[in-house]
């Protein structure tokens, strides 16, 4: 589905991503685990086409995607939870969500019949859907932003640290929900330092430390070596 | 009695002119937050090719006012396509700097080719009505109507279709709309065209109660930036009531204050607002 070969990605003269090669296969949920700063929302932006790599290739589904547009990203398939969310907070939830479904503006049947998906998974944002979004609290702001990720139909679903500064019992919930989208269908590339919960729901996971690549395996090696479990889990 | 209802008319007719001006200032802020001091020479603009249509080529007011938009929101297109978007990694000076040559170019080219007299557009609807001791002149009831319907024209676009809402999207959170897919060119486009537009059709529904000149734009433009600046840059209820604000100081200034300093009236209240409430009437952006 998704393929990177050699990305390399820069902020002026500082490489913040070197030399990634990765890739997710269709129907995987796969974790990218890293440390604050380590590169993993460059990583994602890089691949949503918010940043232009200064080497290397992209393809979804075989297709050469490197330096598109985002609109051309999130056209193929490939949509972005952001970190921080990134909601339109002085609008309502349901016009968040339905920008959310801009590429499909003109399929209105497909796009309502997403929005009561999206609404039966996120039930208590069918309560709030006439307030504005920024006046949510923080663990359903995150709810909005999925299920705005959500309405662009994703094939391709990547969650940038969807549990970034919510309660625990809220991050549960985040993580039930990632799984639910995930059996329903949508590969899922989710970059978290929450690693035992990502790891748990993960078929396979990357580290990634200042840039690069530095270790990858399928969830029981991941859960099982003890370098994984000394930085990212702490037992 | 008649006297201040009279003025509170003229405010309303000076009020929504400038609140028109504000809001394409206010939308290219939004979501360019670059001061578009080309703005008043768009202005301008809009009331030569009204004046063109109209007494050159002698077409109807409404041909000549959908003229002076669409010429208008070409310009101004053309503006971002060539002017601003080049410079959209530029340190925000170099966008001001090229906005004032804009201004001056656009003012260079039409005192070619029409020098630096004074022109009038023909006041084509002269009627005027009374109601008592008022005088209710066809043209200012014309451009209140008009300035008011295109108000809410524009805000049903901007809050019920998919295309209006990207804009408001763009303001609110720029890497948000690209992440669903909001292209930032289209939205920019759309955004000059509209402020053109609207710029031109202030122009053009001003003119026949105005005088047409080369510099014409200079105080409406400043007016302008009163206006955003005590409406909160990007907001567009603070364009349209600060708009009004200004319409009716300068109204009821003019009258009962001085005449003279009416012009003043604007930035002295400027300074009033800011110091009472320095982060503008409304401060919670585009909404
Ligand atoms: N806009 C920027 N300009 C310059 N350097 C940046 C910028 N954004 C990030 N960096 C640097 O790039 C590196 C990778 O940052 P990035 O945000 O991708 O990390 P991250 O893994 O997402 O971290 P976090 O867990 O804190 O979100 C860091 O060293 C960071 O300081
Ligand atoms: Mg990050």
């Amino acid at each position: 589905m998704l393929k990177l070969e050699g990305v390399d990605a820069k902020y002026d003269s500082f490489k913040a991503l070197d030399g990634i090669s990765m890739s997710v296969e269709p129907g995987e949920l796969v974790v990218l685990l890293g440390a604050n700063g380590a590169g993993k929302t460059t990583l994602f932006n890089t691949i949503s086409g918010l940043m232009k790599p200064a080497a290397g290739r992209i393809t979804i589904d075989g297709k050469d995607v490197t330096g598109r547009k985002p609109s051309a990203l999130v056209a193929a398939g490939v949509v972005q939870c952001p970190e921080g969310r990134k909601l339109f907070p002085g609008m309502s939830v349901l016009k968040n969500l339905r920008l959310g479904g801009y590429v499909h503006r003109r399929d209105r049947a497909g796009m309502n019949r997403t929005l009561e998906q999206v609404l039966a998974m996120f039930p208590i944002l069918d309560e709030k859907k006439d307030e504005p979004a920024g006046s949510l609290s923080g663990g359903q702001q995150q709810m909005v932003a999925v299920g705005r990720a959500l309405m662009g139909r994703p094939k391709l679903l990547m969650l940038d640290e969807p549990s970034l500064g919510l309660a625990p019992l809220v991050v549960k919930q985040v993580f039930e929900r990632v799984e639910q989208i995930n059996a329903e269908g949508t590969t899922i590339l989710l970059a978290e330092q929450n690693a035992y919960a990502a790891l748990k729901i993960a078929n396979r996971a990357y580290v990634i430390e200042n840039g690069r690549l530095t270790m990858q395996g399928d969830r029981e090696e991941m859960l099982g070596n003890e370098a994984v479990r000394k930085a990212y889990i702490g037992a | 009695m008649e006297q201040f209802i009279q003025q509170i008319l003229n405010g309303l007719t000076l009020g929504s002119i400038y609140g028109l001006v504000a809001l394409g200032l206010t939308l290219v802020y939004g979501i360019l937050h670059v001061p578009n001091f080309a703005h008043g020479a768009l202005y301008m603009v809009g009331a030569y090719v009204c004046y063109f249509a109209m007494v050159e080529l002698g077409l109807n007011y409404w041909v000549a006012m959908a003229a002076a938009a669409a010429v208008v929101a070409l310009l101004s297109v053309l503006c971002e396509r060539l002017v601003f978007h080049p410079l959209r990694h530029a340190p925000p000076i170099h966008d001001k700097i090229a906005a004032i040559g804009i201004l001056l170019f656009l003012e260079a080219v039409v005192q070619m080719h029409w020098g630096a007299d004074f022109r009038r557009i023909p006041t084509p609807y002269t009627e005027i009505l009374r109601l008592g001791e008022l005088t209710l002149p066809a043209q200012r009831l014309l451009i209140i109507g008009g300035a008011f319907a295109l108000m809410g024209a524009l805000h049903l676009y901007l809050k019920k279709t998919m295309t209006g809402l990207t804009i408001i999207a763009m303001a609110q959170n720029r890497e948000g709309a690209f992440l669903v897919g909001i292209d930032a060119n289209r939205v920019a486009m759309m955004t000059f065209a509209i402020a053109g537009a609207l710029a031109a059709i202030a122009a053009s529904l001003f003119a026949p109660i105005n005088l047409v000149y080369p510099a014409m734009g200079h105080l409406v433009l400043l007016k302008a930036f009163v206006i955003i600046i005590l409406g909160g840059m990007g907001s567009i209820p603070g364009a349209i009531i600060g708009g009004l604000i200004i319409g009716f100081a300068e109204a009821l200034g003019g009258f009962y204050i001085s005449s003279t300093y009416k012009d003043v009236i604007a930035f002295v209240l400027l300074v009033v607002i800011l110091s009472i409430k320095p982060t503008g009437l409304f401060t919670k952006g585009v909404r």
